[in-house]
């Protein structure tokens, strides 16, 4: 059966060639998207997405919002703290570049040093509580020229912090995030305070916060990611455009199956009048289909993979290999799940056609 | 006793639906074939000579009546069945080759195996046996399109044997070709179905194959009437 498939589609290489173009464009273009979807929620988010944390503990009012929360120093005591449950502050600002005339826009976050929510530093040295108004930053911020030593004044409360080392990776809506310990966090605050409890694993002590504090909630960290500004409407819209895509997918390669099945109803018509089962004709145009679906996922993948590598750093893009096979499997189902409506016209081909017709 | 007879019909009947209108086609329809003979049927077109072969050849269900292949009644066999009769007990030809086009000529006597799961050295050897006797080992990996007519209606002779049915049915094998091809053809079927034991019927428009069969029916009013030799 399988060499009869294939020597089908050797015998017919430009109908079977199409199809595989099809298949290969949209399993490509949804490879894509997902690699661009990825790398803009990387991009967004990377900051919160990659801290290792179960948990954050958030102000009520916030609705989700990690930079609309605000928790009161004073109702929790540094008592509270352990290994496992750090306090975080978050603002957005724009800082002046020293001897120059930019301004950048950045996320401050403010953190205790040696704790989890400390990222490494790949450059220069990481942040020490003994010292104020030093900062950590993502190094997506040297290509604006920005060097460990240099200093940056604080917008808002005009306080001048030295760049001592850069991060990788850390990101929160669209902007470089730039670390800072709560000491220095409290000289630009007039009026400092909590943007969160961020628990590492889930315990007991989580408890003990939410009796402290009256008006907030733990929630999860996927939904704090959900609540970044952006974030949600970014990743929806991409979402709609795969799904759309699928959905597109089913129609065309249905319809591009059915025609091919209309046009062989009279071959399995003469096929069955020399014995073949319907059954067999099923498979055979199954198997057919998915040679041409593995062909074609493959291909795909390895463009790709191709695109991935030769797109410029600045693209946000991102090959999560465990999405693109599950992405694999939904277009491998559509495109058997096209044929199958085209079974029916096998199933409805009658062998009486091989009789009495000249060519 | 049924079994003697490779295909034998008894009292069939077949009605078509015609708007309000039922036309029959065959009507209480009886023959029997034996081993080694071939025979014609001839008549107008429309008087149901390929409803016969139809019903003959498992491809058609008769309204009332049995065919026997072999010995079974197929009347009641679901289309599996049906289809594995056709598979192994029938070969045709029909007035076109209906050769499967994208296999070539050897192949498409091998797929006819394979399907049968009959696919042996032996069956190989024998399929080029075939394609020898119907001169064309030549052309063996040719392609349908590749061929002539006749070419092509010589290789579909040779598919209808290759899985040694006992029953041959063949639909205006002669129509597509000019007389003189059409001679050697009939030619062709005759001598194998006399050498392979067969029973063959064919269904045929051309006066000139007449003398090539043994016994020759008309098709009038829905069944069957033996001519004599001398009118021919």
């Amino acid at each position: 059966m399988l060499s009869h498939s294939i020597k089908e589609m050797i015998f017919y290489k430009v109908r079977y060639l199409l199809i595989l173009f099809i298949l290969f464009f949209i399993a490509s273009l949804v490879f894509i998207i997902n690699g661009l979807a990825n790398g803009l929620s990387m991009d967004n988010a990377s900051s919160i997405k990659k801290m290792n944390a179960e948990s954050f503990f958030l102000d009520k009012d916030s609705e989700n919002r990690i930079d609309r929360s605000k928790l009161t120093m004073g109702e929790i005591s540094e008592d509270d703290f352990s290994a496992n449950m750090q306090p975080l502050g978050i603002s957005m600002t724009s800082m002046g570049i020293e001897k120059s005339d930019k301004d950048i826009e950045v996320t401050l976050m403010a953190i205790n040093s040696a704790s989890f929510l400390e990222p490494i530093a790949k450059e220069g040295k990481g942040l020490s509580n003994k010292k104020v108004n030093e900062v950590v930053l993502d190094d997506s911020l040297k290509q604006e020229g920005i060097k460990l030593g240099q200093k940056l004044r604080d917008e808002k409360s005009g306080v001048w912090l030295e760049v001592i080392g850069f991060t990788s990776n850390q990101t929160f809506s669209h902007t470089p995030v730039a670390f800072i310990t709560f000491d220095t966090w409290k000289e630009i605050n007039l009026e400092p305070f909590y943007s969160a409890i961020v628990v590492q694993n889930s315990s007991d002590s989580m408890e003990d916060i939410s009796n402290k504090v009256n008006d907030g909630g733990w929630i999860e960290k996927e939904f704090v990611v959900k609540g970044i500004p952006g974030y949600e409407a970014e990743q929806n819209s991409l979402f709609m455009m795969l799904a759309f895509l699928i959905v597109i997918a089913v129609f065309v390669l249905g319809a591009f199956f059915y025609i091919m099945t209309i046009q062989k109803t009279n071959q399995f018509g003469i096929l069955k009048a020399i014995g073949a089962k319907t059954a067999y004709l099923c498979k055979s145009t199954l198997l057919q289909v998915m040679i041409l679906t593995m062909i074609s996922l493959i291909a795909a993948v390895g463009f790709t993979w191709a695109i991935f590598l030769v797109l410029p750093e600045d693209i946000p893009f991102l090959f999560d290999p465990i999405q693109i096979a599950k992405f694999s499997g939904i277009i491998a189902i559509v495109s058997i799940f096209g044929s199958l409506l085209s079974t029916f016209n096998i199933i409805q081909a009658d062998p009486i056609q091989a009789m009495g017709r000249v060519e | 006793m049924q079994s003697q007879y490779p295909l034998s019909l008894k009292s069939v009947t077949k009605m078509y639906e015609d708007g309000d209108k039922t036309a029959i086609i065959l009507k209480d329809l009886s023959f029997n074939i034996k081993n080694g003979e071939m025979i014609a049927i001839i008549g107008p077109s429309g008087s149901g000579k390929s409803t016969f072969l139809s019903i003959a050849g498992a491809l058609l269900t008769p309204d009332d009546g049995e065919v026997i292949v072999n010995g079974v009644t197929i009347n009641n066999c679901n289309e599996s069945d049906k289809a594995n009769v056709r598979l192994n007990q029938i070969g045709y030809i029909f007035q076109t080759s209906n050769l499967v086009p994208y296999l070539n000529v050897e192949e498409n006597l091998f797929f006819v195996l394979k399907m049968a799961k009959q696919w042996s050295v032996a069956s190989k050897e024998f399929c080029h046996l075939l394609l020898e006797k119907v001169g064309l080992l030549n052309r063996a990996k040719h392609y349908p399109y590749q061929l002539s007519g006749g070419e092509k209606q010589r290789a579909a002779i040779a598919r209808a044997f290759v899985n040694h049915p006992e029953i041959i049915l063949a639909d205006e094998p002669t129509a597509s070709l000019d007389s003189s091809r059409s001679l050697a053809v009939m030619e062709l079927i005759s001598n194998m179905v006399k050498q392979y034991n067969k029973a063959a019927i064919i269904v045929t428009h051309d006066e000139q194959i007449l003398p090539l069969c043994d016994r020759i029916f008309t098709m009038k009013d829905g069944n069957l009437v033996e001519k004599e030799r001398e009118f021919i």
